[in-house]
């Protein structure tokens, strides 16, 4: 693929060239979306831990893992991806009962110095 | 005193049985049947259901609203797949010499699997209900055995799932 700077930089030589981006090019992906599981005081230890293993494929060790962050942090982050991905990740999770919500990765203050109007 | 700890689901050559009585197997049914119904029937925003519906984004309306109208018909519907597929095992087993009682209920392990969601379904209302939000300060509430019966015997069901190499 291509990139065209089509902007000319006229009179300022000296100037550190941008690279022109293109917003319909996917060379940044979407930025990626976080599925967390959150700690309740009704689903059981063992069913967390099964559901985890079932949906993502985890090991044992791993979901057991997460199970307890769920547990004695109150939360855990157990899977991330695309908006679409984690919004069929947070169905399942819900379709076997747990309590998930998904947000963007690196919580609601992270970033948004970089310049880039929205 | 050593005591065997009874198990609500046994593995055997021929799928996971259930090791129940006929009493418990009747109060099973009427439960699953009963969530069944709150969940097709009821309002949307009834309070009863609010942890089988939870949002799924926290901090951005116009998402929580699309997943609803997205993902609310879909929950549902797997909800109510999964209670029928236990209902029908319960329902093949029923021993017709002995009215309200069940021959050997055999479960594969999908069917299994739906009564672990099912049984989940049941515990997330019950719970709910009871008010149970910290699972070191239960309410003093008879019902509180029933809601212990729940937890006993999904625990006996994971754990066959488990062990059981899927």
């Amino acid at each position: 693929m291509q990139i065209e700077c089509v902007t000319p930089v006229a009179g300022a030589p000296s100037t550190i060239e941008r690279p022109a981006i293109d917003e319909s090019t996917e060379v940044a992906p979407d930025s990626p979306w976080v599925v967390l599981v959150w700690n309740d005081p009704i689903n059981l230890m063992s069913y967390v831990t099964f559901v985890l293993q079932k949906l993502f494929g985890y090991s044992l060790q791993k979901a057991t893992e997460l199970m307890l962050d769920v547990h004695y942090k109150g939360k855990a982050v157990v899977s991330s991806g695309t908006r679409e991905k984690a919004e069929m990740d947070v169905f399942h999770l819900h379709e076997h009962g747990l309590w998930a919500t998904m947000q963007k990765d690196g919580g609601p203050n992270n970033g948004g110095s970089s310049g880039g109007a929205s | 005193m050593i005591r065997r700890r009874r198990r609500a689901v046994r593995r055997t050559s021929t799928g996971f049985v259930l090791d129940l009585d006929a009493d418990e197997i009747r109060l099973v049914r009427r439960l699953i049947g009963e969530i069944r119904q709150l969940i097709t029937d009821g309002a949307s925003d009834d309070p009863k259901l609010q942890r089988l519906f939870p949002p799924a984004y926290s901090d951005d309306e116009a998402g929580e609203t699309e997943y609803r109208r997205l993902m609310r018909d879909e929950l549902v519907a797997s909800r109510v797949a999964a209670i029928d597929a236990v209902e029908s095992v319960l329902a093949a087993s029923e021993n017709p010499a002995v009215p309200g009682t069940n021959s050997r209920v055999v479960f594969d392990g999908a069917g299994l699997e739906a009564l672990a969601t099912s049984l989940n379904s049941v515990r997330l209302v019950l719970g709910s209900l009871l008010g149970i939000s910290d699972e070191n300060d239960e309410p003093d509430v008879p019902e509180l055995a029933l809601y212990h019966f729940l937890s006993w015997m999904l625990d006996g069901v994971v754990e066959a799932l488990m062990t059981s190499g899927s």
